[in-house]
């Protein structure tokens, strides 16, 4: 049992699950509470071991089958079990003993006798190699060639699998062959989906706010994107008095709310003054709460005319925040703090066009983004971040690296992503928001004032 | 009270008016045995806080809730000290001090005097408990409720942790208190952010889902009793349908309770469609929701 297990937890740790040591000693030591034939509770104690997230419960389950399951060696049907089981070691030392034989094959050979491990190992590389293309042509043919080559080797496998059957067919009964073939056959089969099924991300607790019904016809309800210029200057006004009004809110709340422990020291000196009777107590006053604001923009085409607003809004609102970080992007990743720092909104909003230091003539390339970013900026997050992200998703079907995405989320404290496009384009053409969605702790269409005005308010009160 | 199996805590829940699948079972039952935290997720209203209340009517043990907001800090968690009390006391035993140090002759002298009554000042008298610090020090074993844990901070959160992997808590001027009896910690989240990996490991997780229609009709029959058998069974199915609608906020379990609750008040027999339209404010929480729901009205009900 204990074995089981063992393998068990190695297999979720190479598929992505955090299963830490004391996870899988608590869950042992809980089996024996419980009564372990019974495959609901077996399973359930399990599942509450080892997977501590709604998210990954997908995952969890499609291991469990795998190795519960699809994996089991099931002889009981055969007349002669005996041989049945010889027949099968046989075929598969005939198989592992084949000469020249790769890493891969031996990876294949293995999960044919019940052990997925390193084919696993090998998928999870796959999908989660990092490579950033050197120049400016880009490809994203490493993650399908990889694949290609694991399939054709599984086909190889399985038609030196038919061979050695068909010279072997003296030996065993026709029935009890046929079946082992048919067993060995369909864990090929499953190797093979393992192989090409999507692995579909799963985000239960996701915020998605929709985009509520267009009423009236103001400036509010326009699309950022069809603005014109005089339209634009308008814009900035009302952005003007809406920060304005959002300011005062926040300045007020802190007033009254943050009321401390008593301050001691200040308390014994007033008291001074009345012969040493405490008549005022005087409280400490709460440093206030300010979250820390991570924004990272597409700035390519469409996305820039909602992004450059939003910017605007959180730069305006310095004083809720902590501190104000942003980055803008198409391909490679720059920092525009300092300009949105230093000079006005208007003046920043020009220059981070012509002074970030980003080739204009790029194509969008999200995944490359995300690996600049880990690679330079990941100590920017820390569990008091908020992570706002603006862009469309749409990637040219260039490698999405969404598990990037997953890690920058186990950093901070929330992520949020902002998206210009109705909801009904999202997941259309290269776009890949369904990627993404599953590692943000909220998304929303941001397309018009009163869109984004309404995520500001949530976000700074 | 104990639990002794699986079917032990199914049985206990449901006499505590708290129907719970065999999955929910299992767990809690887990968690009772190896003294270890139970972490619940799942969406609003699917009954988190009541499973909580249903374990500790089982057991026959109090609860103690501790509410988690943003801004949560230990003074109002674990225990305060009470400095109006203690400055008010000092001031009622002037003369008392005046006493004490009225035959020493030098200042130091009169400094070591007040130093050895030091301890009536702090002392239990002037300590306000939290609910933590109730949970551990109750001589009865209780259920500590940890609701919505993951609207506290970071920091709070890291404190926590310490206190579930030893259940002990130091005060530095009376020193360590340990757990008399260890409670049974039930930690809630509404997923608003993700809770540190260090304290899910600690935690036994448990998701509760929206139930599935049989389960819903019995939730609905035990908690609205005298409700009739053909209501309730309209009555979920319409939920369930609802529930698959694309809402912003979908309604769960209370809401169904809420509605069930409302049709029996207005004594409505039969769920027809304008009975449905007049009660949906019960059930959607947005008025684009209300709006949605009532354009498909015919299909749902």
């Amino acid at each position: 049992m204990v074995n089981l297990i063992i393998k068990f937890v190695a297999l979720c740790r190479t598929s992505d699950l955090k299963v830490s040591t004391s996870e899988a000693l608590d869950c042992i030591s809980q089996l024996q509470l419980i009564n372990p034939v019974d495959e609901f509770q077996f399973k359930a104690v399990l599942n509450t071991n080892f997977v501590k997230t709604r998210r990954d419960q997908k995952h969890f389950d499609r291991l469990y089958s795998l190795y519960f399951h699809n994996l089991k060696l099931d002889v009981s049907h055969l007349e002669n079990q005996d041989q049945g089981v010889d027949l099968y070691q046989e075929v598969l030392e005939s198989l592992q003993d084949a000469e020249n034989s790769n890493e891969l094959e031996k990876a294949i050979v293995e999960f044919l006798s019940g052990n997925p491990l390193l084919l696993l190992e090998k998928l999870q590389k796959l999908r989660t190699s990092e490579l950033i293309s050197s120049q400016a042509l880009k490809s994203n043919l490493g993650g399908l060639s990889g694949r290609l080559e694991i399939m054709l080797q599984i086909n190889q496998t399985r038609s030196r699998m038919t061979r050695f059957m068909e010279n072997q067919a003296g030996s065993a009964e026709i029935r009890s062959r046929k079946q082992i073939m048919d067993n060995l056959n369909r864990r090929l089969d499953v190797a093979l989906n393992m192989l090409t099924e999507e692995n579909k991300p799963y985000n239960e607790g996701l915020k998605q706010v929709k985009s509520g019904t267009q009423q009236g016809k103001g400036l509010g309800e326009k699309f950022f994107s069809s603005l014109s210029q005089s339209e634009v200057e308008e814009m900035r006004q009302v952005i003007k008095q809406l920060v304005r009004r959002l300011n005062d809110i926040v300045t007020r709340r802190w007033a009254l709310k943050n009321r401390g422990t008593l301050d001691i020291k200040k308390t014994l000196r007033r008291a001074g003054r009345y012969h040493g009777i405490p008549i005022e107590v005087i409280y400490k006053k709460r440093p206030p709460r300010k979250g820390k604001i991570v924004t990272i923009c597409d700035i390519s085409g469409s996305v820039w005319s909602a992004a450059r607003f939003m910017l605007n809004m959180l730069f305006s609102l310095q004083n809720c925040f902590a501190k104000v970080r942003s980055f803008v992007f198409i391909s490679e990743i720059a920092e525009v703090t300092g300009i949105f720092e230093k000079h006005d909104i208007n003046e920043a909003v020009e220059k981070v066009m012509t002074e970030a230091g980003i080739q204009y003539e790029a194509l969008t390339d999200y995944g490359e983004t995300f690996v600049r970013f880990k690679k330079t900026y990941m100590d920017v997050l820390n569990k008091k971040t908020t992570l706002i992200i603006v862009g469309d998703g749409r990637s040219n079907h260039f490698n999405p690296q969404d598990q990037i995405l997953g890690e920058m989320r186990d950093k901070c404290r929330r992520v949020v992503w902002l998206n210009p496009e109705p909801e009904r384009f999202w997941n259309s053409g290269d776009s890949e928001m369904n990627l993404y969605k599953a590692y943000c702790h909220e998304v929303r269409p941001c397309q018009n004032l009163s869109q984004l005005t309404s995520f500001i308010q949530e976000l700074v009160l | 009270m104990k639990f002794t199996s699986v079917e032990d805590v199914q049985k206990g829940l449901s006499e505590a008016n708290y129907i719970a699948s065999r999955e929910i079972a299992t767990i809690v039952f887990l968690s009772a045995a190896t003294q270890k935290p139970l972490l619940v997720e799942g969406p609003a209203g699917v009954g988190k806080t009541e499973l909580a209340k249903a374990i500790a009517k089982t057991l026959g043990r109090d609860l103690i809730r501790l509410q988690c907001y943003e801004g949560l800090d230990e003074a109002k968690s674990l225990y305060e000290w009470e400095y109006a009390k203690q400055l008010l006391y000092t001031q009622i035993v002037k003369e008392k001090i005046h006493d004490v140090i009225s035959e020493s002759h030098t200042l130091s002298e009169a400094v070591d005097k007040i130093a050895e009554q030091e301890d009536a000042f702090f002392s239990e008298r002037f300590i306000q408990t939290r609910p933590l610090l109730q949970a551990i020090s109750s001589p009865e074993p209780v259920v500590l409720l940890i609701d919505e844990v993951d609207k506290s901070d970071p920091e709070f959160e890291a404190f926590l942790l310490e206190l579930l992997s030893d259940f002990q808590v130091s005060i530095p001027e009376l020193g360590t208190r340990k757990a008399v009896h260890i409670p049974f910690v039930v930690l809630t989240s509404n997923n608003y952010r993700d809770i540190s990996d260090a304290l899910k490991r600690r935690c036994l997780y448990l998701y509760i889902d929206y139930p599935d229609q049989e389960l819903e009709t019995r939730i609905v029959k035990m908690k609205v009793p005298g409700i009739q058998e053909t209501l309730v069974q309209k009555l979920v199915h319409a939920i369930v349908k609802i529930r698959n609608m694309d809402l912003k906020k979908k309604p769960s379990i209370s809401e169904t309770l809420d509605w069930a609750r409302s049709l029996i008040a207005l004594q409505v027999q039969d769920l027809t469609p304008e009975v449905a339209i007049d009660t949906l404010n019960v059930i959607c929480k947005y008025r684009a929701d209300t709006e949605l729901v009532k354009q498909s009205i015919a299909k749902i009900v």
